[in-house]
Parts: C-alpha cells; sequence; structure tokens
C-alpha cells in the first residue's frame, strides 16, 4: 500500500537568510493513468471516491473534459446545479481550514462540532438538487432542486460560519473598521491568528512576485497536458516558464478586504490567508443567488464520441485540470492537473516566498503558516537546516 | 490531489475517537467530523480525521483500484 502523501519542505540558511527552498511531494500524480481502457461514466463514478478532499471538483473538471471532448454543451439548468455543488466543496473546505486548521496555531483547540456542523450542511446540497444521485453522469444528471432544502443548508453554513469566527463572514469583511475591530476582538481563534499576522513582519512573510493564475487557465494547457508523455508537466507545471500561483488569493484579489492588504502589505501571508475567508463569505453569497437560478432539468440523452477535451474547474485549492482522450466508448488516456502542483512546485509561490526570507527562531513556523496559506491538499512538513549554525 | 484511501474501523474509542486499520498498519483518528460510524465501517482518513463514511462494496473496489495502481507503480 502507500505511505500517506506528504510534501517536504527544507529550507537551507545561510548568512541569515534563506538561501535554498527544496520541496519534496511523494503524491502520486499519474494515478489518473488507470483510468484508461474504462468507460467514461465508470470515471466519473469512481472519481469522487478516489479522492478525499475535493470529490466534487475532480468530477466537475472530468464531466468538463468529457464534455468538450465529445462536443456535448450542457443545458442550462446544469451549469447553475453544478457551481452550487462546487461552492458547497469551498465553503467545506475553507470552513474546515478555520476551524480545524487555524486554532492549533494559536495554541486552542480546534472547533471540531462548528467544523462537522458546516460539514453536514454543505453535505445536503448535493441530493437537494440531483436527488437521483446521478451528478456524476456524463451529459448531467437529472436535477430537481428542493429549494426549501438548499435554502436550509445554505443558512444553516452560514450559521455554522458565524459560530466559527465569533461574527458574520461578510459583516466581518464589509469595511476596514469591521475587520479591525473583529481581529482586534480576539473571540475566536480564527480572530486571534489573523490578528497576530498583522504585524507587519508577519503581514508581508512570503511576498514574491505575485503570478496569478489566467481566469481561464495558462495559455496553452491542453497542448502542454497533450506533449506530456512521461508525467514531467503533471508533476511541475509551467507555463512560458512560469509558475502561477492558483487559489484564493489569485481569484479573490478583487475584493476590498483583499486588495487593502495586498496594498499595505503585498502577496503575502496576510493577503492569503484574507483571501480565504473573504472567498468563504462571497461563496457563501453567491449559494444564495444561485438557488433563485435552479430549475427542474431531466437528464438528457448524451452521447460521447472520440475525441480530446480539457475540463477546467476552480476548486477550493485552485484550478484543476482534467484531459481527457476518448477512443471508440472507453477512457484512451486521461490526465489531472491538480492546484497543488503549481502552488508547491520548486519555483512557485511558496518556494518565492521564502528565498531570502530572514533567518531566526520563527522561521519554521511563519513558513509553515505561509504553507497553510496556500493550503496543500496533503500534510507539510517544514525544516530549517541552517549552514550557518 | 489526495487519495482517499478507505480506512476499516476497528474500534471505537472514548472522546470521538477511533482505531482503524489500512493495509495492516492500526491508527488512531478523530470521528468528530463523521455521524453513526460503526466497527466494520470503512472511513476515508485525511490528517487524522475520517472525512467521509463510506459504503463497503465501494471501498472494497477503491482498495482493489490502489492494490493495482501500486502494482503498476513499481
Amino acid at each position: 500500500m502507500f505511505p500517506e502523501a506528504r510534501l517536504d519542505v527544507t529550507l537551507r540558511v545561510e548568512a541569515g537568510r534563506v538561501a535554498g527552498v527544496n520541496i519534496h511531494s511523494n503524491r502520486l500524480v499519474q494515478a489518473s493513468k488507470l483510468f484508461a481502457g474504462r468507460r467514461p461514466d465508470e470515471v466519473t463514478h469512481l472519481l469522487p471516491t478516489l479522492f478525499a478532499l475535493c470529490g466534487t471538483a475532480q468530477v466537475l473538471a472530468g464531466l468538463a473534459a468529457m464534455e468538450r471532448a465529445s462536443g456535448i454543451s450542457t443545458s442550462s439548468s446544469q451549469t447553475p446545479a453544478r457551481q452550487m455543488l462546487l461552492l458547497a466543496e469551498t465553503v467545506t473546505e475553507h470552513g474546515l481550514g478555520l476551524a480545524r486548521d487555524w486554532p492549533p496555531l494559536v495554541g486552542a483547540e480546534p472547533d471540531l462540532a462548528a467544523a462537522r456542523r458546516l460539514k453536514l450542511a454543505m453535505a445536503a446540497v448535493r441530493p437537494a438538487l440531483y436527488p437521483a444521485g446521478d451528478w456524476t453522469r456524463p451529459g448531467g444528471g437529472e436535477v430537481r432542486p428542493s429549494l426549501d432544502a438548499l435554502g436550509k443548508a445554505v443558512n444553516e453554513a452560514r450559521a455554522a460560519v458565524a459560530d466559527i469566527l465569533s461574527a458574520d463572514a461578510e459583516a466581518v469583511l464589509a469595511d476596514p473598521d469591521s475587520f479591525h475591530l473583529w481581529h482586534r476582538s480576539g473571540n475566536r481563534p480564527a480572530a486571534r491568528l489573523i490578528d497576530e499576522i498583522m504585524a507587519p513582519d508577519l503581514a508581508t512573510f512570503g511576498r514574491g512576485p505575485f503570478l496569478p493564475m489566467p481566469e481561464q487557465g495558462p495559455a496553452g494547457l491542453d497542448a502542454r497536458l497533450d506533449g506530456d508523455r512521461d508525467g514531467a508537466y503533471l508533476a511541475r507545471p509551467d507555463s512560458h516558464g512560469r509558475v502561477f500561483e492558483t487559489g484564493p488569493l489569485a481569484r479573490m484579489s478583487w475584493h476590498p478586504a483583499v486588495t487593502a492588504q495586498m496594498g499595505a502589505f503585498g502577496a503575502g501571508l496576510l493577503a492569503r490567508m484574507v483571501a480565504r475567508l473573504a472567498e468563504l463569505a462571497s461563496s457563501l453569497q453567491e449559494m444564495d443567488q444561485l438557488v433563485h437560478a435552479l430549475s427542474d432539468a431531466p437528464a438528457p440523452a448524451a452521447c460521447l464520441v472520440d475525441g480530446a477535451g480539457l475540463g477546467l474547474v476552480e476548486a477550493a485549492r485552485g484550478l484543476l485540470a482534467h484531459r481527457v482522450e476518448l477512443e471508440s466508448g472507453r477512457v484512451k488516456r486521461y490526465q489531472i492537473l491538480a492546484p497543488t502542483e503549481w502552488n508547491f512546485h520548486p519555483e512557485g509561490p511558496l518556494a518565492r516566498g521564502l528565498m531570502g526570507a530572514p533567518a531566526g527562531p520563527e522561521l519554521e513556523r511563519r513558513a509553515t503558516l505561509l504553507a497553510l496559506a496556500l493550503d496543500p491538499c496533503v500534510a507539510c512538513r517544514v525544516t530549517v537546516e541552517n549552514a550557518d549554525a | 490531489m489526495c487519495l482517499a484511501l478507505p480506512s476499516l474501523v476497528t474500534e471505537i474509542l472514548p472522546a470521538d475517537q477511533a482505531k482503524v486499520s489500512l493495509g495492516g498498519v492500526i491508527k488512531t483518528i478523530s470521528l468528530a467530523l463523521v455521524a453513526d460510524v460503526e466497527p466494520g465501517d470503512y472511513v476515508i482518513v485525511h490528517v487524522g480525521y475520517a472525512l467521509t463514511k463510506v459504503d463497503p462494496v465501494e471501498a472494497e473496489k477503491t482498495l482493489a483500484l490502489f492494490a493495482e495502481m501500486a502494482e503498476t507503480a513499481s
């Protein structure tokens, strides 16, 4: 069997600064090779069981790739239903981060009751949209939204998040004064962590050249994936030599609360933490709005034909790309490029943010905070090697 | 992308904890984020927490798939 997937980040300190960043991943980036020879619907059925954290995003990226390959355009009812599924996963993942992973960073216990409440609320979204359970069907499943159940799920999630923050997420980010009052209050571990990170040397920590992932993904991604015969690109992607940052900061830099922190402290630790908070708040808001855009739709008779297609989805942690080649009703080739491969690339945003960072007793903790802000989908361990010592 | 390996729950412990077995390796994990888990159930574990309960038939299928993958990889 496999050892638990992990990222090991080693910082080499020389002359009082980080002079080298080594990131080693034992993640199996080529697991999707197993899909070759299987039926497309079998693959989309398998996807959510194979990925622990982003099962929904994986299916949606797979469906998009297969539908693109076959030239199927899905009905206008599928789009809001699928977006709703995706947002439910984003809310869960960001909320779990805040409730479970942030408190230990300020010496507090994880808020597991609120985390569980949020998780259960968002788990109700899928059956409330696709009661027949056929949401993984290429072409689209039967959408029969229960507006009542969805409204309740969103309200319950909002209440759980308010519990995690001790205030409504949107209200916290509404203006600089509200934000200031919230983190100064220190009412919850999330507020205490943000308050600690407001210190300028922490707020700016990890500030490197900011290269946000373009909205439609990197130009020429399809061709790069097509040409990737040995899987090297899946492990270390780039776009004309540039390694983008993907995830909340790349997506949320328009949000006033994020813009304010980026303006004051650059694209560092604080901006990334606030972006996650902002995305949690805006995802809940978007879910509220989407409820009104939903309508019933039968499962269409979709026929997959031979072809190749790229499917892109903005998952909680960033851009997720699936590429599929279909031949004679079977998957001939399947590739998955996950956001962690961009953010934790040896020349990616984590490495750029850590290069040149001042050494000191706080370095390991700060680097750990930065890794957590970039939110890898596997456990991450930071080690400092001091050549000066 | 984090692969989800289903673990078999072997024993429920106090304080929302449980013992799980994955390929013979026994670990103690938290059940705080899932509901109604009993010995004999399969759960997906991530950094020490059970995240979801998995249907036993699906779990066996996934484990078989991972075993196949391990062979291909080695």
